[in-house]
């Protein structure tokens, strides 16, 4: 069993150096490349410029800390606006139409056209709905939110069916032998079975539109992607780079966000949840001993 | 003669391969019907065939009773659901007597909400209402799945193995409790036990599953 387990792999890896070659096809086109990017680094990119944390002139701007008036706050808190919106808006759609679509809780004449469904909404990249909707509401934040509104659903539908998908039998027998309808089903048993997987895929769904209110503003659909867009242009890179690390940090406090929050639902969390110190410092120092909650399942991007 | 809440007629019973052939058997309200077999034999199997979650190869199973409210269910892993309280999971047992369609989001009304209360004094589980399933000891999560299909105060009772990982107090307890509602409304206790002595005790049917045949003892 073991054997063939090994053999299989080893298969998919030989396959997918085999295409990697393949596709590469010549190599002689890399030289020089490294020297370049150096260049490419120090000249353009190094050091972020921190301009963009300054006070602009346009929009006009009355608050009296000049951060609150800089690109980088307005741009960072309407795409935080736009992700928050299109991410409730998208779970609160998205989670009925995961439990039609999960198939140990519907039967098949429901699961396959809500999953038909998700298919079709996912598989337009937020930026093409993004266009679509810009051409109904014209440039601005009503198009995002849509954009990501529709994508979210097709994106998060499918993660929280399959979670549902893997809840354990047990309960779903206990609730289908007494007579439990599916709305009382999904409601008392499957979603609270998996709570922590629903919420840890909505908060990775927030910042997954977080990110890509990035893309998204770049068709001119509001928030940072915006200035990103702008910037890009203007080939002023240093710039970009800063809107980008201010991306990256905001990033970064949403996954901690994120842990602290499963916490409530992880079977390691009852007892005590993660404090920050627990979080940044070695167990040694801290002083409770609970296992720090791994991440359970990294979610692949299908970008 | 007293009503008669499940009827099995020549049903064979398993998954691909037939486990228990040939079954005609009923049960009638005031029984108390103890399933032995060794391990693997199919006695899961048969309590589940009788709750209708999976089909039976051949014959037909017929019930004299309503699913909703009226069967009750302890799979022998217990089926509750963790991440919710003792008190939400005991409810769930107590919703099924409601109409399907009051919305499992709306409290109970006050009288089932007593009744859920006494269930879980009278399993002793009271203390821990608050607590989410999944932190329990397994002795104790038993007594939770006990108190929510007693909630229900079912007509039939399927019991697999809800007295395993007791102490003989909590055997005690717990029997009584299951008791107490089977003798309230005069229902039937099917129960699969893999103590021989206990079942003999509290039962007043034997099943024995040997051999692919279910023979009942006199
Ligand atoms: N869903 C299933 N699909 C296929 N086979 C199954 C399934 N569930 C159980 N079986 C098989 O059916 C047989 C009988 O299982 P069952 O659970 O009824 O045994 P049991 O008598 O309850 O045993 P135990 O006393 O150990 O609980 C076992 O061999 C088991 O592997
Ligand atoms: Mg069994």
């Amino acid at each position: 069993m073991q054997k063939r387990f090994f053999l299989i792999v080893s298969c998919i890896f030989l396959l997918s150096i085999f295409l990697f070659f393949d596709l590469v096809g010549e190599w002689g086109r890399l030289t020089g490349g490294w020297g370049n990017l150096v260049i490419f680094f120090e000249e353009s990119l190094w050091p972020p410029n921190w301009k963009v944390l300054e006070a602009q002139s346009y929009p006009i701007c009355d608050s009296k800390l000049d951060i609150f008036c800089s690109v980088a706050w307005l741009g960072i808190v309407e795409t935080l606006k736009i992700a928050f919106i299109a991410t409730v808006f998208g779970f609160l759609i998205s989670l009925p139409l995961s439990v039609l679509a999960a198939s140990n809780l519907s039967p098949i004449y429901l699961a396959l056209p809500s999953r038909i469904l998700l298919a079709g909404m996912r598989s337009l990249p937020a930026i093409i709905w993004a266009v679509l909707f810009m051409i109904i509401f014209d440039v601005g934040a009503l198009a995002g939110i849509f954009a990501m509104t529709f994508y979210t659903v097709g994106y998060l539908g499918k993660l929280q069916f399959e979670s549902m998908e893997g809840i354990k039998n047990a309960p779903l027998e206990a609730a289908k032998a007494t007579g439990m309808n599916r709305f009382e089903t999904a409601w008392l048993v499957a979603i609270p079975e998996s709570a922590n997987n629903l919420l840890s895929h909505v908060l990775f769904m927030f910042e997954y539109n977080v990110r890509h209110g990035s893309v998204v503003g770049l068709v001119g659909a509001g928030g940072i992607g915006l200035y990103l867009n702008t910037y890009l242009k203007l080939a002023q890179y240093d710039k970009v780079v800063a809107l980008l690390i201010i991306i990256f940090i905001v990033v970064v406090i949403i996954d901690f966000i994120s842990m602290t929050l499963r916490s409530a639902v992880n079977e390691g969390g009852d007892v005590e949840r993660p404090t920050w110190s627990s979080l940044f410092l070695p167990a040694a120092f801290t002083s409770s001993n609970h296992p720090t909650p791994m991440k359970k399942e990294t979610i692949e991007e299908s970008e | 003669m007293n009503e008669e809440l499940a009827h099995l007629h020549e049903v064979s019973i398993g998954y691909v391969e037939p486990l228990v052939q040939d079954i005609t058997i009923e049960i009638a309200a005031g029984d108390v019907i103890a399933i032995l077999g060794p391990s693997g034999i199919g006695k899961t199997t048969l309590l589940r065939t009788i709750a209708g979650l999976v089909r039976p190869l051949s014959g037909d199973v017929e019930l004299g009773v309503e699913p909703r409210g009226g069967l009750g269910y302890i799979p022998q892993r217990l089926g509750l659901v963790g991440n919710l309280s003792v008190r939400a999971n005991v409810e769930m047992g107590a919703r099924v007597r409601l109409s399907k369609w009051h919305l499992p989001f709306l409290p109970l009304p006050k009288d089932l909400n007593e009744e859920v209360t006494n269930c879980l004094e009278s399993l002793g589980i009271d203390h821990l209402a608050e607590q989410p399933v999944r932190i329990l000891s397994g002795g104790q999560q038993r007594r939770v799945a006990t108190a929510r299909s007693i909630a229900q105060a079912p007509k039939l009772l399927l019991a697999d193995e809800f007295l395993g990982e007791l102490d003989d107090d909590n055997v005690e307890i717990v029997m009584s409790a299951v008791q107490h509602v089977i003798d309230k409304q005069n229902s039937a206790l099917v129960m699969v036990e893999h103590h021989e002595e206990l079942a003999r005790q509290v039962a007043n049917r034997i099943w024995k599953i040997h051999d692919g045949r279910l023979i009942e003892e006199d």
